[in-house]
């Protein structure tokens, strides 16, 4: 296998990452089509590890599969110029966006429209929860994926938990009534 | 607010989830509930602004530093959403085998559901803050039902639902 220079990494690393919307599935998919098939830096053995490994990483998958993927091919240097390279250049943008937000409160036809995307922001935390329990509802351990989700509801707004005990629960609860994915 | 201190809260934040949005709620009892150092408005601002960009979800994180304590702060969440990513290198080191094992992955898919969980819960008081009027409603029940019927990005949705707000403002 061959390995890139420091440059060559940070540079293709910025460049999937910061323009490839959708998310990490997408951008870890772009990250496949460059790093194992076209560039032949990685195998697929290796990308299967770093990807599985980045779902069981805390934080945002998509920043630990670069870490990983960094490591792997240049050590500390690599994962470090890796996650800033997917990072920074859409950090940049992000807080260009909520300045101008600060700028535009005075502005009544601005807030028309930012108050449209505020409305949206609330429909795209659903759809956000949605979309992570929906996999687990197509599963024959539905009934568990519901008790899990509706129980974590159930103990932040009724018994208004704090979320890191909720997510502490959660984990016990997934160590004794395992999932399809534990088998049998 | 010291940046060091946000970023610690953030980083507890980034650092007990295993997804983007998953944050969320404890950035919002901390930030909002217990410090009052930030919005709901402002939260569901951090929000919109992090999906209308490329790059990880989980970039309001970067947009809720900044509205509580400027630049520092936003730096301060750029490094508390980064830092948690480096702790795959001692997993690839010495954990690798172990990530695939059974009770792992039940206890990582119990997390991610209860993490679903903890942002409808969150979502709740956002949309009551955010939805004020039939448009809103409209707006809100469409982004949710475009995007878990579709592929398609989310800048779609913010642009739309902006050109929404804005052709309402103008009448």
């Amino acid at each position: 296998m061959a390995s890139p220079s420091l440059g060559v990494l940070t540079a293709l690393s910025a460049r999937v990452g910061n323009l490839t919307f959708g998310g990490g599935d997408p951008t870890m998919a772009a990250f496949q089509q460059e790093f194992v098939f076209r560039r032949k830096w990685l195998t697929r053995e290796e990308y299967g590890l770093i990807f599985g490994l980045a779902r069981v990483t805390p934080g945002t998958n998509l920043l630990a599969f670069c870490a990983g993927v960094g490591w792997r091919l240049l050590g500390w240097p690599g994962a470090l110029a890796a996650v800033a390279a997917v990072t920074l250049p859409s950090a940049v943008l992000v807080v260009w966006l909520t300045f101008a937000y600060g700028e535009l409160r005075s502005n009544l036809l601005a807030m028309a429209a930012i108050g449209g995307t505020l409305a949206a922001a609330a429909g795209l935390m659903a759809a956000g929860a949605f979309q992570l329990v929906r996999p687990h509802l197509r599963s024959r351990a539905w009934i568990r994926a519901l008790c899990i989700s509706g129980g974590a509801v159930l103990l932040a707004r009724v018994f208004a938990l704090q979320p890191i005990v909720v997510l502490g629960l959660a984990a016990l609860v997934g160590l004794l009534w395992r999932g399809p994915e534990a088998g049998r | 607010m010291n940046p060091l201190i946000l970023y610690l809260l953030l980083l507890k934040a980034t650092i007990t989830t295993f997804s983007g949005m998953g944050s969320l709620p404890i950035i919002r009892n901390d930030l909002v509930v217990k410090r009052h150092v930030l919005t709901d408005r402002e939260l569901s601002a951090a929000v919109a602004a992090g999906q209308s960009t490329p790059g990880p979800i989980g970039l309001y994180v970067v947009s809720v530093g900044y509205f509580v304590a400027g630049t520092p702060g936003a730096l301060a969440g750029c490094a508390a959403l980064m830092t948690p990513a480096f702790l795959i290198v001692p997993m690839l080191c010495r954990l690798g085998a172990r990530a695939e094992k059974p009770l792992v992955r039940s206890a990582v898919s119990s997390l991610t559901l209860a993490a679903a969980g903890l942002i409808v819960s969150a979502a709740v008081p956002i949309a009551r803050e955010a939805v004020t009027g039939p448009l809103h409603a409209v707006l809100a029940i469409g982004s949710f039902l475009f995007l878990v019927s579709s592929k398609r990005d989310t800048l779609w949705v913010i642009l739309g639902s902006a050109a929404a707000g804005l052709a309402a403002g103008l009448v």
